[in-house]
């Protein structure tokens, strides 16, 4: 990346990005709007199927004759949904330059989305500015157990970059991975847990709802109980996308808080996409409080909750959530998504892609041929 | 029945054939045995074959409530089921199974075996599934003619006790053999208690719910599970239309831009492929085992693939407007489906179709979008229609991924192009995926179609548009009719 128009969004982000872990606003509405339409308009100069798509929304780039209409504000950037990056290469650069790709899981395992991120420094920035906020306010130094693939082995993994990068800069050196191909290794996870405890060494253990609800059956068989030392926390994410098993979240979490002596305030759902540079987390004021917990996100992610066709709903009604993430400049600015949820003060509330439509019939669903294929059991993110 | 009481309107209740007398009532003169219970059967399958009859009217209602589908689908369903009630059927499926109809009265001989004799499992149950309309009837129905007592889970809208009450008019005896019931099939114990003792267990549902009702049951029970499956259609050339439908010796492509006018009066069995494949996918939103999701296409007749999509999406129009959809929103698994097909579209990798109703039920006309079949870049500048109706209620889909499984949502089909049906059997296999049927054009399918329905595992080989009309005689899910409801006893 030598170009003058990359470096000066990716400089813009950034500072945004500085500006914020530094305690400033980060960027205003009328920045972030600024940001959003210009990368917008750098990304369908050089992104021909961002192009291609975005025309046939009613935008258009260029000058002269050609020049089509852009968006009046980021509200109208066109976002594809998250199933393009399986159907086309939605990048900026030529992408044998990537310093991270990521893959999606996928249902059939056969077609994975592929996010290709020209500068890892983007990524690596928002990442620790919103770990930092969000899941390390406290500025803990934490040993991090991790139910999450080892990228060294994963490297593909986005959930597995995010822990091993937040490992080795936050923790205490000695993280550790107990999830590989699809197994988690519990006998590997407690007794790594034991040491921490041992040590009064705090721990973070990161996984998603699926592998937290292994761990729980398989340390419920064996009948271990733990208190993880004071200050331990979890950050759990992915849900159960691809999984027949699904447990409640709060069935999960109380399950959690027995088991290894986590409260649930101290339990963070992140919520991230493979598509997505940048994070949301619960946060700590409504993961104390009664109701729905609340996700926040640094001020560089923003997001509409939109219907099935894209007009924005009013506050407190549900919708589709719809990303605008500015640390998305190598790739495609806005994400619509399959995940439901509804707009609450300055955050969201995550519902989630349970289906709202109700069971009827006697005709294959997607539910059923799920639990045909055995090859769906693919690692979230 | 006797045919001068064929009519409903006409002919006599049970109660006011027993006032007058009536021979039918008191059983004089009467066929005996199966016979009897066949003729009772059909007698009240011919009630409920009109739509004014009070118990059909209280039901249709109570349907409606229950799965949300509109009166002329919850209709149709109640048409094709009790229409394929008929004593004939009853008589001629139990004859071809067991020999003949006499071997569930009495002793009869066999070719090279001992003489025979059939009776009734002494208790069968049936377990329906809460998304369906009817299911348990016809087997309910076989049970009975086998001499079984039956005990079915019934639901909300309380079809099978409604019906039973009507078989018990007819027959009385019936009524006695017959014990409808509710029960949450999560509760284990409730569960236990109605099947434990059954002989035989028919259950319909998922794989996770059968699997759960085939652990309750005596290891000697003969378990009957119906599962999840779908049907798929296959439109040949030969259906496609001929050069001189074409009007032209090339025929005709999609990206010809076809017109609604270009098909009138031309191409009479695509259209009704079309038709029938349209019937076919909106019946039931498209949420039962006979209901098409997959359209394959040959090429090589006078209407490509692409030309025959449109055709099938006007179609669709005109078929929605007899049987309108039972719902208002588009769930988010069919908008994440619709908008994954916008996007490819609009990189001209194949093209979406999705009309009807929208919000609020307003009518519109055919919303094609960006139908860039297979261009390039440029093909977008004549792009007129905007990229967007993901909120119509039914969607077509031309050659979406062949990676992706098809798309088994409410009223959504995906059509593929195929050069023959290797291809469309190496999809399927591909994906694994049970077929119930498979639908072609009028007229008998070409011997190489005929063998792909037979290496597909469909349990049936039907024509577009009787997909959802299946025949009571026919191998439900490729399994016998009355056998799973006998035991045989030989002499000898």
């Amino acid at each position: 990346m030598n170009d003058a128009e990359s470096r000066a969004l990716d400089d813009a982000f950034l500072a945004v990005v500085a500006d914020w872990s530094r305690g400033g606003e980060g960027c205003s509405e009328a920045q972030f709007d600024e940001l959003a339409r210009a990368t917008f308009a750098y990304q369908v100069g050089r992104n021909g199927s961002y192009a291609r798509f975005a025309a046939a929304s009613g935008f258009a780039a260029g000058s002269g004759s050609a020049a089509g209409r852009m968006p009046a504000t980021w509200r109208e950037i066109p976002a594809v949904p998250a199933s393009a990056f399986k159907d086309a290469t939605l990048a900026t650069f030529d992408v044998r330059g990537a310093e991270l790709e990521f893959h999606s899981s996928g249902t059939t395992a056969e077609r994975s989305g592929k996010h290709y991120i020209e500068r890892a420094a983007l990524y690596d920035a928002s990442l620790t500015a919103g770990f930092d906020r969000f899941m390390l306010s406290d500025g803990a130094r934490l040993r991090y157990l991790n139910l999450v693939p080892d990228p060294r082995r994963k490297p593909h993994s986005s959930l597995g970059y995010m822990m091993g990068h937040v490992s080795v800069l936050r923790g205490d050196g000695k993280a550790a991975y107990f999830f590989d191909d699809d197994r988690l290794d519990v006998a590997g996870f407690t007794r790594a847990l034991e040491a921490a405890c041992a040590e009064g060494r705090p721990v973070c253990i990161a996984g998603t709802a699926f592998a937290f609800a292994a761990l729980l059956e398989a340390l419920a068989s064996s009948g271990t109980r733990c208190a993880a030392p004071p200050g331990s926390r979890i950050m759990e994410t992915g849900g159960f996308k691809g999984r027949a098993r699904v447990v409640e979240r709060g069935e999960l979490y109380a399950g959690l808080a027995t088991t290894l002596g986590i409260a649930p305030e101290a339990i963070v759902a992140e919520y991230g996409m493979t598509e997505l540079v940048s994070q949301y987390y619960d946060t700590r004021a409504s993961r104390s409080a009664a109701g729905p917990r609340i996700k926040g996100s640094p001020p560089w992610l923003r997001t509409l909750v939109v219907t099935s066709d894209g007009r924005e709903v009013p506050d407190g009604e549900t919708g589709f959530l719809r990303h605008v993430d500015l640390g998305n400049r190598s790739s495609v600015v806005a994400i619509d998504t399959e995940d439901r949820g509804y707009r609450a003060g300055e955050g969201i509330v995550l519902l989630g892609r349970e289906s709202d439509a109700p069971p009827r019939g006697c005709s294959l669903d997607a539910e059923d041929l799920l639990a045909r294929q055995s090859q769906a059991a693919a690692v979230p993110r | 029945m006797s045919p001068d009481a064929s009519t409903p309107a006409t002919r006599p209740t049970p109660a006011q054939s027993h006032a007058t007398g009536n021979s039918r009532a008191t059983g004089v003169g009467r066929a005996t045995g199966v016979a009897r219970v066949i003729e009772a059967i059909a007698d009240a399958a011919e009630r409920w074959r009109d739509a004014d009859f009070p118990p059909r009217l209280r039901t249709t209602r109570a349907l409606i409530e229950r799965t949300g589908y509109t009166e002329p689908v919850v209709d149709y369903a109640l048409d094709a089921l009790f229409g394929s009630l008929t004593a004939a059927a009853l008589e001629g499926t139990i004859a071809s199974e067991l020999g003949s109809l006499a071997a569930l009265d009495e002793f009869v001989p066999r070719q090279g075996r001992p003489d025979v004799r059939f009776a009734g499992v002494a208790r069968t149950a049936i377990v329906s599934s809460d998304t369906t309309i009817g299911v348990a009837v016809p087997a309910l129905a076989f049970a009975l003619c086998a001499g079984s007592h039956v005990i079915v889970k019934d639901r909300s809208d309380r079809l099978v006790a409604a019906f039973a009450a009507t078989l018990g008019e007819e027959l009385p005896e019936l009524a006695q053999r017959i014990e409808t019931s509710i029960w949450n099939g999560a509760d284990e114990t409730a569960s236990r208690a109605q099947l434990e003792s059954a002989d035989t267990v028919v259950a319909f549902g998922r794989g996770e719910s059968l699997a759960a009702i085939r652990a309750l049951l005596r290891p000697d029970a003969r378990f009957v599970p119906f599962g999840h499956r779908t049907s798929v259609g296959y439109v040949a050339r030969e259906t496609l239309g001929s050069s001189a439908d074409a009007g032209s010796r090339a025929g005709i492509t999609g990206r010809a831009g076809i017109t609604g006018r270009a098909f009138d009066g031309r191409f009479p069995a695509a259209r009704s492929a079309s038709l029938g494949a349209a019937r076919d996918a909106l019946l039931f939103d498209g949420e039962g085992c006979l209901s098409l999701h997959v359209l394959f296409v040959e090429h090589g007749g006078a209407l490509d693939p692409a030309a025959f999509a449109r055709l099938f999406a006007r179609a669709l129009d005109e078929m929605a407007t007899e049987f309108p959809a039972g719902y208002v929103e588009i769930d988010a698994a069919s908008t994440a489906y619709r908008r994954a097909a916008l996007f490819r579209t609009a990189q001209s990798t194949g093209a979406a179709f999705g009309s009807g109703p929208k919000l609020g039920g307003i009518v519109t006309s055919l919303d094609e979008v960006v139908p860039s079949l297979g261009g390039s870049d440029a093909s977008l500048a004549g792009v007129e229609a905007p990229l967007c109706n993901v909120r119509a209620t039914h969607y077509v889909t031309l050659d979406p991924p062949l990676a992706d499984p098809p798309p088994f949502l409410r009223r959504t089909v995906a059509l593929y192009g195929v050069s023959g049906p290797h291809e469309a059997l190496a999809f399927l296999r591909r994906h694994a995926l049970p077929l119930e049927a498979v639908a072609f054009g009028d007229g008998a399918p070409r011997t190489d179609l005929v063998e792909f329905a037979l290496a597909s595992g469909a349990a049936r080989i039907a024509t577009l548009g009787e997909l959802q009309r299946p025949p009571l005689g026919g191998e439900h899910g490729g399994r016998e009719r009355i056998l799973p409801f006998v035991r045989a006893i030989y002499r000898g």
